[in-house]
């Protein structure tokens, strides 16, 4: 039953191909029923998911073989099926979005070319979270890799488009040479391709799996310093691929990671604390890039960057506990980080459709061009507002449930008993504390710049609310961060999951109660009457849109009290008029923002690789001389080596 | 959800917001007093909230359903927050009521609506309040959690209904480390409730404010809920500081007699806080804006000091 649902449910995503390009061809008739598809073949998948999510089964199927010991096979429990309800869940809505965004992009055949892909990148993941051993990981991890930087490329004529999608392939490739680094070894160890347990690994090659696996997967999850191709491959991609890049794919290398950390690997005291140091870094400088970021996808992009860092923070800390022998603490925090991936899945993929549903009404991403949309497209505001609401970890939605949690593991950890862990606790929950606050007054910026006061520009004047499914694909999304916020406690009662956390239905009741009440009195006792008036100007006579705050003198204060982390490069050159350098003639200045992490790292990376193999490539352009004298002295040197081992 | 419970929640969300507005006015008084004249009646505030109540309301023709929205919001998180700062009676452990994390982040929540209640109407004022507060809230964030996990430290419990009831069978002498702590919940409640050196709400340029500067284009009723969440808010901070390092007279079981007691303790010491509040901001000048992380440090460190001390012993 279960395995006829998962395997019908994939057929259905790869019919999508067929119907999408090679159906006859009736106009109309090929890209809804694709979408509709899509939207199937996620139902399936979820159902099959969800059922053994909730009780707990654990199931194995073997597809093909293609070599003994090469197989295509599955292996889902309730880890895997977690994270396979997660993509079909978020898919589902990014689907039904799609059907009214797709006429968004433009040309026939790409608008097929990107639904068919798209199919192929939800299939490629749900194959990467089922892969029971690496061989199938890698395979549709490959997939995933090509099928997502295809559609990177969907506007491929634009410079920045090319560019950025470049960057995102290059590296991807790059994690993934890691990743296959890390299974040749773990394969040396064990001699079978299975994910399991490296029995009989030393914990030098234990460390070096990790260390490897890290690199892999933190490259694709977008945890800094591997971050970079983030924010481009974001801003490039159409809205729809973005939610789904942002939504689900960088959780699928946070399911690679906590696979082998739980099931595969035996952690060593200190990659807890490697974890819970990158996670804070990733966090902390996520939303601080965030904060500046005018562009509205990359500002998303940064802040995805920001909550993959909440979410190894709370791995981190399970690593931690588990180590220091507190069981209970170690749990919470992996459920707050496991919590964490799934509701930033949603508000996240949430996030980038409302983003996209504003770009393709105003035609620009740049939150300094837009202002006052809720009075024109108030569905869509609101929508953002939950979304915004949900990731600056308000109470009652579900972002807050899930940071709470981390934050009760950091408080609880009176327990501990070393000093240094002690200190580290402090410092990083500190560092939390003050990510969580600066992601609010981001989407306080964010929301206030892009929906609040007046229009910023003549493409802001003109939106206009959106097609109905571009607004339920979000909705379904936002209902479900409320739920999930609300009932977070009744949920994990009913999982049985022995965690304390607040009830936050009982919470929600109360300030429906008193918000009635309140309001009841109001209408009541107060002054009902209004009327409305010019805002108040300290004296002038109309009020114009060049006289609001803008995003960035919106940020002013905290770019300001955080200068040595953006390095921003101030030059003043000034001429004068007189020999006492009082009388300026003339000058110039330029203000700008040093990237650190691509100008001070990548590139001589990227440099070093160009120069290398432009050396080795001169070798091949020289004369018949080079050529035997490299020969001559590689048997030379293989027969010192050889009687050197033997 | 109890019995105790439901008698605690009525009684306390009461008696905050019955009793708030008289420490603003206190605190005016006292200003008023050492700038030698004599200041608003005490009952100033409340007057001040009937009159606003009785006006109509305007809108700015640019604002949204956010501005209509806002006060409401605002005060209901204040109040269901006011549920997890007893300042009568411990009631009896009820689930989740009482969590540190979650009362702060209802006050964030009041917080982030009216920032964006400033932002609503488009003027400069209110964009530049909304601007400070969310960035200065952000930075002293860290500060308020470091400050509360020392306490969680110290007390060995994460829930504020569970430490008061453990500062209550005990005193401060038993953790000497409470007065460090306290120093740095006064320093929060002068940051938190834009007092000076942080802000300073009598100015007459709205260039140099904060909390007044978001709330300019509220009127009406909508600006009597405003300030009476800013009261609430004051109060909810106050008792905090106030039955950690002083807890006398905070009953722990429901009683006639001990809410009675509980009532006259906590309006006397809450009135010699807002006395000290109100002398502090006479002796200090505001400082420069971009001075004020320095103030969040020494907060800082006396929390951290506080966790080290205690680890040490």
């Amino acid at each position: 039953m279960n395995t006829a649902l998962f395997l019908v449910g994939s057929c259905l995503l790869l019919a999508v191909f067929p119907v999408a390009l090679v159906l006859p061809r009736a106009r109309i008739f090929r890209l809804q029923p694709a979408l509709w598809l899509i939207l199937l073949g996620n139902l399936l998948i979820t159902w099959f998911s969800l059922d053994i999510f909730i009780h707990d089964k654990i199931l194995d199927i073997d597809l093909y073989q293609l070599l003994p010991g090469l197989e295509i096979s599955f292996h889902i429990d309730r880890l895997a099926s977690f994270f396979i309800s997660i993509i079909v869940v978020v898919s589902i809505c990014t689907a039904i979005y799609s059907t009214s965004y797709v006429h968004h992009i433009t040309g026939r055949i790409r608008q097929r070319l990107s639904i068919a892909l798209m199919s192929l990148f939800v299939l490629s993941m749900v194959g990467v979270v089922a892969a029971s051993n690496t061989f199938t990981l890698l395979f549709f991890w490959e997939t995933m890799s090509f099928s997502s930087f295809l559609l990177v490329m969907t506007e491929y004529e634009q410079p920045q488009t090319l560019k950025s999608g470049l960057f995102y392939f290059i590296m991807t490739q790059f994690g993934t040479v890691f990743l296959l680094f890390a299974f040749v070894l773990s394969y040396t160890i064990t001699g079978s391709f299975d994910i399991a347990p490296l029995s009989g690994a030393s914990s030098f090659e234990q460390s070096l799996v990790f260390v490897m696996l890290f690199i892999g997967f933190g490259t694709k999850a977008g945890v800094i310093p591997f971050h970079k191709w983030l924010p481009y491959a974001h801003s490039a991609s159409p809205s729809n691929i973005s939610a789904l890049m942002s939504g689900v794919m960088i959780k699928v290398a946070i399911y690679g990671m906590v696979r082998y950390l739980l099931f595969v690997l035996d952690p060593e005291p200190w990659w807890g604390i490697m974890i819970l140091v990158f996670g804070l870094v990733s966090a902390l400088l996520g939303v601080i890039y965030a904060l500046k970021e005018p562009d509205l996808k990359k500002m998303l992009a940064y802040c995805s960057i920001e909550n993959i860092g909440v979410i190894l923070i709370g791995l981190g800390l399970n690593l931690i506990f588990t180590n220091q022998g507190l069981d209970e603490l170690a749990f919470l925090s992996l459920a707050g980080a496991l919590f964490h991936t799934l509701n930033h899945a949603l508000f996240k993929s949430l996030l980038f459709m409302i983003a996209g549903s504003v770009i393709s009404v105003t035609g620009t991403r740049d939150l300094t061009q837009m202002g006052g949309l809720i009075k024109l497209m108030p569905k869509t505001g609101l929508l953002f507002l939950i979304g915004a609401a949900a990731v600056s970890a308000l109470p009652p939605l579900n972002g807050f449930v899930s940071e709470l949690m981390i934050f009760q593991s950091f408080l609880q950890s009176f327990d501990i008993r070393s000093d240094f862990i002690h200190i580290l606790m402090l410092i990083g929950l500190s560092l939390f504390a003050l990510t969580s606050a600066l992601a609010a007054a981001t989407f306080v910026k964010a929301f206030g710049m892009i929906f609040l006061a007046l229009p910023r520009s003549e493409k802001a004047r003109g939106a206009h609310e959106v097609a109905g499914p571009m607004l339920v694909g979000p909705l379904i999304l936002a209902i479900l961060c409320v739920l999930f916020g609300v009932f977070s406690y009744q949920i994990s009662r009913y999982l049985d999951f022995p965690i304390e956390i607040p009830n936050m239905m009982l919470i929600s009741i109360i300030m429906i109660f008193n918000m009635v009440i309140i309001f009841g009195l109001l209408r009541l006792f107060a002054n009902r009457t209004s009327r409305t008036a010019e805002t108040w100007g300290c004296g002038i006579t109309w009020q114009h849109s060049t006289m609001e705050y803008t995003p960035s003198g919106f940020s002013y204060p905290l770019v300001r009290v955080f200068t040595p982390i953006y390095r921003t490069r101030e030059s003043i050159r000034k001429t004068f008029a007189d020999r006492r350098d009082a009388i300026v003639a003339g000058g110039k200045a330029q203000l700008r923002t040093f990237h650190f992490f691509e100008e001070s790292l990548y590139m001589p990376i990227a440099h070093a690789v160009e120069r290398i193999s432009r050396r080795i490539s001169n070798l091949h352009n020289v004369d018949l001389d080079i050529y035997i004298l490299a020969s001559f002295l590689t048997v030379i040197i293989l027969i010192l080596v050889m009687g050197w081992v033997l | 959800m109890n019995g105790s419970m439901l008698v605690f929640g009525l009684i306390n969300t009461l008696f905050v917001l019955l009793l708030s507005p008289f420490f603003m006015s206190l605190i005016k008084k006292v200003k008023a007093y050492t700038q030698g004249h004599h200041g608003p009646p005490l009952l100033q505030t409340y007057y001040q909230i009937g009159k606003l109540l009785r006006k109509e309301t305007v809108y700015s023709v640019n604002t949204s359903v956010i501005m209509r929205m806002s006060p409401l919001i605002n005060i209901t998180f204040l109040l269901a927050a006011s549920l997890f700062v007893p300042l009568i009676f411990v009631p009896d452990p009820s689930s989740g009521i009482g969590n540190l994390i979650l009362f702060l982040y209802l006050m964030v929540v009041a917080k982030v609506f009216m920032a964006l209640g400033g932002l609503d109407a488009g003027s400069t004022f209110g964009g530049m309040g909304s601007s400070r507060e969310m960035s200065f809230s952000a930075i002293v964030e860290p500060v308020v959690i470091i400050v509360f996990a020392a306490l969680a430290f110290v007390l060995g419990t994460t829930n504020i209904h569970e430490m008061f009831a453990l500062t209550s069978h005990s005193s401060f002498f038993s953790n000497p480390t409470i007065l460090l702590i306290s120093f740095a919940l006064f320093i929060i409640l002068i940051v938190e409730t834009g007092r000076i050196p942080v802000d300073n709400p009598e100015t007459h340029l709205e260039l140099t404010m904060i909390h007044e500067a978001m709330i300019l284009e509220s009127s009406g009723p909508n600006l009597a809920l405003m300030e009476i969440s800013h009261a609430v808010k004051q109060t909810l901070l106050m008792g905090i500081l106030i039955n950690i390092l002083a807890p006398w007279g905070l009953a722990d079981h429901l009683s006639t007699g001990g809410v009675v007691l509980g009532i006259v303790a906590f309006a006397g010491k809450a009135a010699v806080l807002a006395v000290v509040v109100g002398i502090f901001e006479s002796a200090m000048a505001k400082m420069r804006l971009f001075r004020l992380p320095m103030l969040f440090m020494l907060a800082y460190a006396f929390s951290f000091l506080t966790v080290l001390l205690d680890l040490l012993s």
